[in-house]
């Protein structure tokens, strides 16, 4: 029936009111059938959205984590992928826009540290733009400073002769005339290079009909050109004129270099036999020049020249590994090259590179929000070989590491506190330990022969393991689980621990050092609190057997104190009685257990203490015993208290003997001390 | 701009102020141009103007490069000398080093546009603070005379002889145009006489 309702109201072209009109038509008893149907249908249903809920649960919860995993990356690409948006359209506005140069004034002298970085592009551009310009691009270390369009005039009549560009570069100024009938990027046709050393500039004032004009007068032509705007030849002419000054400064840096140069090499010249003094000018001069040429030759070779851009290139394209190749190619062929200013500039070209290959190499490595940890080390190995090579091994290696720890607590966010204490120590163990073997055996094989790093690794090892144990005791020691839960958590670590060293990490004593406080505290809290135990049950204490009512609850209780290592046959009594007290089976229970999660925890360090702790637990039971034989209260039931007695002695403290044989330790003295005091109260 | 150029006389003298830096080589210009005074001091880079003027009766342009005193690159004041007709070497009456230094000036002009007799007038300025004068009249005198040029005294402020210097020159200047014209070799004079008579 709940059936038949579900299909009408399933129907698409279920109409309500037409079937409750029906229904209605039936009377009242009609009307209650349909509301107990509808009931059952709505149980029905709940009952099978629930099934299908749970059904899918955890497979909906995998997909929402997937979900958010792919929405974060996702997020991140596009924020890459503006990133480089924006950096390819900065790049296609810098050669163009000049007004913007202006205005980024003073930005431009920081600029000026790395001028080359953009030299190569700039002319690159000018290739595309002007025709027969190929050997203005040539020169090393020439960038460009400013371009406007401009128009010719004649410098006599003032009459208009051509529409020019100009571009003015870092030592020269290159006049480019419009080609009107040409298309695509083409359009200008290379006029004249003008050494900016000899050139002189006039600022044309606005007199008669010309306006915004200056003059170029470079010997033996005189040029005049006209600006579009008042504001765009005052750019020219303090452009002009500041890249004059630099120019100048440059040079004459440049000449002093060689000239320091020259004279150490005319040292030993300058001490010749005849003792002539030698005149300071020209000899020094001559001497000057011939190592310039010399060096210059030598790095006139083809793919020298070109090796800078190519750099680039590589660097652009992410190749850092050709880039490298590249590098110590160059560095190689260097060392051959005789000294000289020249192979010193170009030197800081190739090193201003090898800085800017490094600085990628390095982001490569950085930890930054932006970028998935999922990569496994091996994704970091490619950066880090690369770094090596080019000599950067301690950045490598701090990066790495650094790289590695972020990994490590990224991965360990990742875990999920759920319901018992020591499946999170499994994980959180497996987890840490097992990136720690990989970031090791990564290590290893990252920076081979490269020993001085080893002692980083240590370091950085005993870091993690610190903060690997300072969540541990968070979760363990902190969160008041029982001792059996922390012993079993302890030996988890300790496990992991030890498997380190199959891999040449042996961090255990520092595991064990770090550790050994709080296991001391637990320890002695528990010690006191199983005494209080035993204090308090003592209280309850009537010494009376323990009546299991029937045979077959007592053989169960039989075979349960079996299992946990008891043999109490021999107490049974009346087939339903036990001649032990409910006290003391817990105190047979609690201690053995107790006994079992100490020995999980032993160490050397910790032997006294937990020989003390079994002895107090046990003499405080005794302590017990002989207040209970020593009481008017409990005179008439002397044998059960005596074989209570014995079932300590015998039997409790036989099992705590067996557990520390079991763990091949020998038992405390002082152990077999107390079981020797049982035994007295026996006679 | 055809237009334009119609308009413009044809005939361009080109100056040349020359001379040390704070002289007042840009005030003369100014004055001269404009007819005002500037009170501040603003090192000049290199300005040019020009300007229309009758020269006894006929219509000419005068084109003044006014140069940095302070430049320091010989090389490039060569290029300046280069364009320049006639130079007007100034000093300042109160600064006897700016004196010492018309000396190197004129030897400079001499070397780039190898010709003694180069249109140069040796200008004394400032004369309006006689009180504070260090060069003596005679003294300025004689290297002009020593150079074969005029001396002349001025002051850009109260517009002293400021005209007088500059239309000298370009009487000088015009004097060494018709000169080279008529050194020309005859096939040229005909021409000119040819586009006279075409003109007439």
């Amino acid at each position: 029936m709940a059936d038949g309702i579900a299909r009408i109201l399933a129907k698409s072209t279920f109409d309500p009111e037409a079937f409750i009109a029906k229904l209605s038509a039936g009377g009242e008893d009609a009307l209650l059938d349909l509301r107990q149907k509808v009931h059952a249908l709505n149980e029905d249903t709940a009952q099978a959205l629930k099934k299908n809920v749970y059904k899918n649960y955890s497979q909906f919860i995998e997909t929402a984590r997937e979900i958010s995993i792919l929405e974060g990356e996702m997020y991140q690409l596009s924020n890459m992928l503006t990133e480089q948006k924006s950096l390819m359209s900065s790049m296609m506005e810098l050669p163009l826009v000049s007004d913007k140069a202006m205005v980024e004034g003073p930005k431009e002298e920081t600029k000026e540290e790395s001028p080359e970085e953009e030299t190569r592009r700039n002319l690159a551009f000018l290739l595309e733009k002007v025709e027969g310009c190929s050997s203005v691009t040539e020169v090393p270390g020439r960038h460009l400073v400013h371009d406007t369009d401009l128009v010719e005039l004649d410098p006599e009549t003032h009459i208009q002769i051509q529409r020019v560009h100009a571009f003015l570069l870092s030592d020269s100024l290159m006049m480019a005339t419009w080609v009107p009938t040409r298309r695509g990027a083409m359009r200008y046709r290379f006029q004249g290079l003008y050494e900016l050393d000899s050139l002189a500039v006039v600022n044309v004032r606005d007199t008669g009909p010309v306006k915004n004009a200056f003059k170029i007068l470079m010997f033996p032509e005189t040029r005049m050109y006209q600006t579009d705007s008042a504001k765009s030849k005052r750019q020219w002419l303090d452009i002009l004129e500041d890249t004059k000054k630099k120019k100048a400064l440059k040079d004459k840096q440049r000449k002093e270099a060689a000239n320091r140069l020259s004279d150490q090499l005319s040292l030993s010249p300058a001490m010749s036999p005849n003792g002539d003094a030698v005149p300071p000018g020209s000899p020094v001069a001559s001497k000057e020049e011939e190592p310039v040429t010399m060096d210059t030759d030598f790095l006139q070779a083809d793919w020298l020249q070109e090796l800078p851009e190519d750099l680039d290139m590589l660097i652009a394209q992410r190749n850092f590994e050709g880039a490298v190749d590249t590098v110590e190619k160059v560095t190689e062929f260097l060392q051959a090259c005789p000294k000289g200013p020249a192979l010193k500039e170009f030197k800081a070209r190739i090193e201003h590179r090898v800085k800017q290959l490094t600085d990628g190499l390095m982001s490569e490595l950085q930890v930054s929000p932006e970028r998935s940890l999922r990569g496994g080390p091996r994704a970091a190995r490619h950066a880090v070989t690369q770094l090596i090579r080019l000599g950067k091994s301690a950045q490598a290696c701090e990066l790495f590491l650094k790289n590695r720890s972020a990994v490590i607590r990224y991965n360990i966010r990742q875990l999920k506190f759920e319901g018992a204490t020591t499946l999170y120590i499994r994980c959180l163990c497996t987890v840490f330990f097992s990136s720690l073997s990989d970031t090791a055996k990564e290590f290893l094989k990252a920076f081979p022969d490269h020993y001085g790093c080893y002692s980083a690794f240590v370091i950085w090892a005993k870091h993690e393991l610190i903060s690997f144990v300072s969540i541990f005791r968070r979760q363990v020691f902190e969160s008041k689980a029982s001792l059996t839960t922390i012993a079993e958590c302890v030996q988890l670590a300790k496990k992991h621990c030890a498997e380190l060293s199959s891999i040449g990490v042996d961090m255990e004593f520092s595991l064990a050092s770090m550790m050994d406080l709080p296991i001391q505290q637990v320890i002695e809290e528990t010690r006191d609190q199983t005494v209080e135990g035993i204090r308090y049950r003592a209280q309850d204490e009537m010494w009376r057997p323990m009546n299991l009512q029937n045979k077959n609850d007592c053989d169960k209780f039989v075979a349960d104190m079996k299992k946990t290592g008891f043999d109490i046959e021999q107490y049974v009594v009346d087939k339903c009685f036990v001649s032990l007290t409910q006290a003391t089976v817990q105190f047979a229970k609690s201690s053995v257990t107790m006994v079992e999660d100490l020995m999980k925890l032993y160490t050397i360090e910790l032997e006294s203490l937990i020989a003390n702790t079994i002895e107090t637990v046990v003499m405080a039971q005794l302590a017990q015993i002989q207040s209970a034989l020593k009481s008017d209260k409990f005179k008439s039931e002397r044998p059960t208290i005596l074989k209570n007695t014995q079932f300590v002695a015998e039997k409790v403290l036989g099992r705590i003997f067996e557990l520390y044989q079991q763990n091949d330790l020998t038992c405390p003295r002082q152990l077999q001390a107390a079981q020797a005091s049982y035994q007295q109260v026996k006679q | 701009m055809s237009k334009a150029k119609a308009q413009q006389p044809a005939v361009i003298h080109k100056v040349i102020m020359v001379g040390s830096g704070g002289v007042g080589k840009s005030a003369l210009t100014l004055q001269f141009m404009y007819d005002e005074f500037v009170e501040d001091y603003e090192p000049t880079k290199a300005d040019s103007y020009r300007k229309k003027v009758v020269l006894d009766g006929e219509e000419v342009q005068i084109d003044i490069l006014d140069t940095a005193g302070q430049e320091d690159y010989a090389a490039i004041r060569d290029n300046y000398f280069r364009t320049g007709e006639g130079f007007l070497c100034v000093f300042s009456i109160k600064e006897q080093e700016s004196f010492q230094a018309t000396q190197e000036f004129r030897e400079q002009i001499l070397r780039v546009k190898n010709d003694e007799n180069i249109p140069f007038l040796l200008v004394g300025n400032m004369i309006d603070l006689k009180d504070q004068r260090q060069v003596s009249y005679e003294e300025a005198t004689k290297r002009a005379q020593d150079w074969h040029v005029p001396y002349v005294e001025t002051s850009a402020k109260t517009r002293v002889n400021v005209d007088k210097v500059f239309y000298d020159l370009m009487r000088e200047i015009r004097a060494r145009k018709m000169e080279a014209i008529r050194q020309n070799n005859g096939k040229q004079n005909k021409n000119r006489k040819k586009k006279k008579c075409v003109i007439l």
